[in-house]
């Protein structure tokens, strides 16, 4: 494509101009690959001449070192202990202490069975028991799903361990350097003081950042095993030994071969569904909560304060409970239904079918949503409408502008900017909305073509089709842990995609 | 007069009618849009008190007024539910704000090695669905005995580790805080741990009571997983699993006005507390949701 | 009160862009220095990291002889006024001046009386109970200056503390530096990008540019015998005009050709040619301050003639900008005092103007290396 000059581009006309910045973004996205994968190799060459200064580094630290610098590779903290920094010394000595400890009497055997995730699963054993009847007890032996747990763990614990090793040399490297050139070494009591002072985000991080890793990194990176597992559900590992499957679990979902009864196509299906619901889910909300907000923020409205609070409120109410309530209401035997039967609108035979038709079911739960999404967008939007300055419209309007064209040309771009990066949390976040779906519908109506398992329904998400996966004596967690990477690779692509159109298709918007 | 000046005044008119048209019909846009908005929870109110049936009907306003659906929540597990709720909200709320204040404080004011790194990382790990670690949470969690009637802990632990994650808001209102106070403070002698704990945090108090208010509010909604670490235990459930079961095809008959009466229980003291605190949740929405 | 000493200070950002290179500098017990230059230049870099608000690359860092590079702010014994004043905004005006003292848990009698007094000094008492936010720029100022004093600090910080109050204001505030230095009598070192603070505040002024000192000196010395092109440019308003021309030396001395004149430079200049080495017959950039052009208005030999292009009326002198000579803006400073009606006139836009200089006042540039000829 033709690349344009300021002056050139300045001649196209509307349409040309909008063709042209979308090819210029789409076709930078390859080149932005490129430097993406590029910038990964030059990564993984650093790394690995990091790596190698860090192996002469330790060589040389110990040719070099003294008697206790040397001591340390043996036995962690020595240095420090020997040069009076003792509580420092203590730490990395109790460190390998437990670690030691840790991997002769368990970590051992979890990394040992990792490979195969356990040999031998629930035993029977017949015995006579009183009264010569035979009885049948259970021996348990290896459990695959603690293998593939603590192994993970223990792998987490073995580089922290090497990190910690290394840590321990480069301090002695240091110390002697710092005693050579006359200076004193931090003491215990200095190191407890700076961390609340120049070490103090340490302090801060350690406990929050501990949770991340042992209650979100851990199970993600279990999850994603799992997907290259056939660990089924809740309750095996123990009782059946699950096993390593390779790429059977992606080739089963992806598998395009058996068409339209396929795994894939309900895939397809579903992720189809889950996009068009993520794109009306935030844009309906988007600008109808702005209109409201406009609506409210006009000159000569009156109870400004009184509307906003009205909606708001809806905010407060638990979300389990409205959605449960209007799930209810809009049943075959719900309200909506009986009352207009009462009211002689409909009969028996002719009950608006908001949940048991496809397209029926799938519009209400988009406004449903709007009524749930509504007043919190006004909050957002309103913040922002009022953080416009006031001579943009002024200037506007002695130009010549009408409320219409002030929308567009001001009003739009202006909250377009600022909000781009919410409204792209926000689509990814209603792909996941979990929530609103299952309370509403829990999936319904059931897709009945549909052979992958979990019974999944018209309206249900990548999300909530990933949870019935793993729900139930049919459960397959394996293939809902393969759904979920899924998920993060769509959501992964259109925030990479998004991200680098965001700025071309901008640059005219430009408000900063 | 001049003719002129006449028309001008008669334009001034018509615009000033018209902008009184387009008002009213704003007005009533917004009457509407406020019964839609408000519905659903009067009626919530007004079958709580529906004596006559126990299932949906058609209509709206009780034919026989009382408390008998009230009384019969205390003759179920409701009120254990909602103790578990209560504990699990107000400990959560306490614990949480710390986390999440520790971590957006250090991303906004410190810069250390690694620290973009960091906040990449989280944003990956949030990219995933979160959905699937309960399976292998649920299993830690039962190793610990934390599940089913011991669910309360478990609960807590599950909801505050990785609060971490959810440092966003607060950290975008941190960064408007200027730096050069805490410059200001280290130079006239406070230590890091000082500048937090008299400077930023008695500017911060829009957002530590944002952050209160939806840790707070948060267990009170959440229902997949509570649902799997009660298992099924009733005494174990919080209010929105226990109450979700009332609405099963079984027993929706005879509980669906109990439901809501829990529902006006469970609503009352969170929607109480918000409008109390309403001009924080706004500030810390306005403020720190958009800029992210 | 002590003395600051900075040798081979550097700074590098992880980006691996150099901030400051190889500073060097010795500040005196008691002197007031002055970092000045455009902004990006590297002087509040410079600051920051002796106030230990960011960490120094290389070089060391010595306060009263002792190195402190490794030291917190907080331990470094010094007093910081920052550009947006940096009140804590919760705090009262009187509880602001005596946070640090109460960091250092001082006894409360102590610090009312110190805080009473340095308010007093200011003249803010009557404020003491308000919150920054109810308080003037130049008020807050003054909060901000307070809250530095009653430091007893040794080295006395301020970052552009000026640089946010109007022109009225801003002269105000200066002046009452000057009577607050005199009164504390400490070790200063003032950031600022503006020339004339520099000038009238510093004992010493060091003029930066991309992270380079350009020269260290009194205001006097850099003002007349700035070392190289941008300092003759970066001190004294209206800037320096710079012009092409020739330099020749004979056996009277040294000429220079400029303007389509030639003229033969004085004993001293000749003396400081000589000295440097300069050979004659090169090319140089001749310097001539705007006061330094006199508009001559009976033509004589020696007046360059040119065209007045825009007239400034500044109330006591004339801007005049004129082209002459293939020049396009040669500005003229002319004080207006003994101006004849006549005359004024005669120096309108579009007018016709003859000027001229004298030998004594100009500089003279290498115009490859930009550095002076005549001092290094």
């Amino acid at each position: 494509m033709k690349q344009y000059t300021d002056l050139e581009y300045l001649r196209l006309n509307r349409l040309q101009r909008l063709g042209y910045r979308l090819a210029s973004g789409f076709r930078a996205i390859p080149k932005k690959l490129a430097s993406f994968f590029a910038g990964i190799g030059r990564g993984i060459g650093k790394a690995g001449r990091a790596a190698a200064n860090e192996f002469s580094d330790i060589f040389t630290t110990f040719i070099n070192g003294d008697f206790k610098t040397k001591m340390s590779y043996l036995v962690m903290g020595f240095g420090n202990i020997a040069r009076g920094q003792v509580l420092r010394g203590l730490l990395f000595l109790l460190f390998e202490i437990v670690f030691i400890g840790y991997m002769v009497l368990a970590g051992g055997y979890w990394i040992g069975m990792l490979p195969s995730l356990g040999f031998q699963g629930r035993e029977e054993v017949m015995s006579k028991g009183k009264f010569g009847r035979s009885v049948t007890t259970y021996v348990y032996h290896d459990d695959s799903f603690k293998i593939l747990l603590y192994g993970v763990l223990t792998i987490f614990f073995i580089i922290a361990f090497i990190y910690t090793w290394r840590l321990n040399i480069k301090q002695n490297q240091i110390a002697e350097k710092i005693l050579k050139s006359g200076k004193r070494l931090k003491s215990g009591r200095d190191d407890l003081r700076s961390l609340v002072d120049d070490q103090f985000h340490k302090t801060l991080l350690a406990l929050p950042l501990t949770g991340i890793v042992v209650f979100t990194v851990l199970p993600i990176i279990f999850m994603i095993l799992v997907a290259f597992t056939n660990y089924s559900g809740a309750n095996d590992g123990r009782v059946n030994l699950f096993h390593w499957m390779g790429l059977d679990n992606f080739n089963a979902m992806l598998n395009w071969s058996s068409g339209a009864t396929s795994y894939a196509a309900t895939f397809g299906e579903v992720l189809a569904w889950t996009l068009i619901w993520a794109f009306f889910a935030t844009f309906t909300n988007y600008f109808l909560g702005m209109l409201v907000a406009m609506a409210i923020n006009k000159k000569g409205i009156k109870f400004k304060k009184g509307w906003r609070t009205i909606l708001v409120l809806t905010i407060a109410i638990p979300q389990f409970i409205s959605l449960l309530y209007v799930s209810k209401m809009f049943a075959k035997d719900g309200l909506i239904n009986l009352t207009l039967m009462d009211l002689g609108i409909i009969d028996m035979e002719h009950l608006l079918p908001f949940w048991e038709d496809p397209t029926w079911a799938r519009i209400t739960v988009i406004l449903i949503n709007i009524w749930i999404g509504i007043p919190y967008l006004m909050l957002i939007t309103t913040g922002i409408l009022m953080n416009i300055p006031a001579d943009l419209y002024e200037s506007a309007r002695i130009d010549g502008a009408n409320a219409w064209q002030q929308y567009s040309k001001i009003t739009l771009p202006y909250m377009l900017f600022v909000t781009g990066p919410y409204l792209l949390t926000s689509f990814t976040g209603n792909m996941n909305n979990f929530n609103v779906i299952y309370l509403l519908t829990g999936g319904a109506p059931t897709n009945y073509k549909s052979t992958a398992p979990g019974t999944v329904g018209y309206t249900d998400l990548l999300i909530t089709w990933l949870f019935k996966i793993t729900q139930g004596a049919e459960a397959k967690y394996y293939l809902a842990s393969v759904v979920g990477i899924l998920v993060f690779v769509v959501v992964a692509v259109i925030s990479l995609i998004v991200y680098n159109l965001l700025p071309s298709i901008k640059n005219e918007e430009d408000f900063q | 007069m001049s003719e002129k000046s006449i028309t001008a005044s008669r334009r001034h008119m018509g615009l000033k009618a018209a902008s009184r048209v387009s008002n009213t019909l704003i007005h009533i846009l917004l009457t509407v849009i406020s019964v839609i908005w408000l519905i659903p929870f009067v009626f919530i109110l007004l079958q709580s008190f529906r004596v006559e049936s126990t299932w949906q009907v058609g209509y709206v306003v009780p034919k026989t007024w009382g408390f008998a659906n009230y009384i019969n929540l205390f003759d179920s597990d409701f009120p254990r539910w909602y103790m578990n709720t209560f504990i699990v909200a107000v400990v959560t709320a306490v614990l949480q704000t710390v986390i999440v204040l520790c971590m957006s404080y250090t991303l906004s004011r410190f810069r250390f090695k690694g620290r973009k790194l960091l906040m990449r990382f989280m944003m990956i790990l949030g990219m995933f669905p979160g959905m699937l670690t309960m399976i292998i949470l649920y299993r830690v969690l039962s190793d610990l005995g934390m599940t089913q009637a011991n669910a309360v802990p478990g609960l807590i632990l599950v909801y505050i580790a990785s609060s971490g994650m959810g440092y966003y808001v607060s950290k975008g209102f941190f960064d408007t805080i200027p730096k050069s106070l805490d410059e200001a403070a280290r130079v006239d002698g406070a230590t890091r741990f000082q500048v937090l704990k008299k400077i930023i945090l008695p500017l911060s108090k829009p957002i530590v009571i944002y952050t209160i208010l939806t840790a707070f509010m948060a267990p009170w909604g959440d229902y997949v997983f509570a649902q799997y670490v009660s298992m099924g235990t009733s005494a174990g459930k919080n209010v929105a699993v226990g109450m979700y079961g009332w609405l099963n095809k079984d027993q929706i008959a005879s509980r669906y006005t109990m439901f809501c009466a829990g529902g006006v229980l469970v609503a009352l003291p969170v929607t109480i507390l918000f409008m109390c605190l309403q001009k924080y949740y706004v500030e810390g929405v306005t403020g720190g949701a958009v800029k992210g | 009160m002590a003395s600051v000493k900075l040798t081979g200070i550097k700074k590098i950002y992880d980006n691996k862009v150099v901030a400051v290179h190889d500073f060097d500098l010795e500040i005196k017990d008691k002197e007031f220095v002055v970092f000045v230059g455009p902004s990006g230049c590297g002087k509040s870099t410079t600051l920051r990291m002796i106030a230990g608000l960011e960490e120094i690359s290389e070089g060391t860092l010595e306060i009263d002889g002792v190195v402190v590079n490794d030291l917190q702010p907080k331990d470094r014994d010094i007093a910081m006024v920052f550009q947006n004043y940096a009140l804590y905004p919760h705090m009262t005006v009187y509880d602001n001046i005596a946070f640090s003292l109460r960091l250092q848990k001082r006894p409360e009698e102590e610090i009312y009386r110190k805080v009473t007094n340095a308010a007093e000094i200011l003249g803010i008492t009557e404020y003491l109970m308000r919150k920054p936010r109810a308080l003037s720029g130049g008020q807050r100022q003054r909060v901000a200056i307070g809250r530095a004093i009653v430091r007893n600090a040794k080295v006395f910080l301020m970052d552009e503390p000026l640089s946010n109050l109007d022109a009225k204001l801003r002269n105000q505030m200066r002046a009452e530096i000057i009577l607050l230095r005199q009164r504390i009598d400490t070790t200063f070192v003032y950031v600022t990008h503006d020339q004339t603070e520099a000038m009238t505040l510093g004992d010493r002024i060091v003029i930066m540019k991309d992270g380079f000192i350009q020269q260290v000196g009194t205001p006097q010395e850099v003002f007349e015998m700035p070392r190289n092109i941008f300092v003759a440019g970066f001190i004294g308003s209206p800037q320096m005009n710079f012009f092409e021309g020739e330099l020749r030396s004979d056996a009277n001395g040294y000429n220079v050709s400029v303007l389509g004149k030639r003229i033969a430079l004085d004993e001293q200049k000749c003396e400081l040619l000589r000295r440097n080495g300069v050979a004659g017959l090169k090319k140089v950039t001749v310097g001539i301050r705007p006061e330094h052009l006199e508009v001559d208005f009976e033509n004589g030999d020696s007046s360059v003639r040119g065209k007045v292009r825009v007239n400034e009326m500044m109330g006591s002198e004339l801007h005049l900008h004129v082209s002459a000579q293939g020049n396009d803006n040669i500005v003229i400073r002319t004080p207006t005092v003994d101006l004849s009606a006549e005359h004024r006139s005669s120096l309108a836009n579009g007018c016709d103007i003859s000027f001229s200089f004298r030998s004594k006042v100009i500089q003279l540039f290498d115009p490859e290396t930009e550095e002076s000829l005549l001092y290094r």
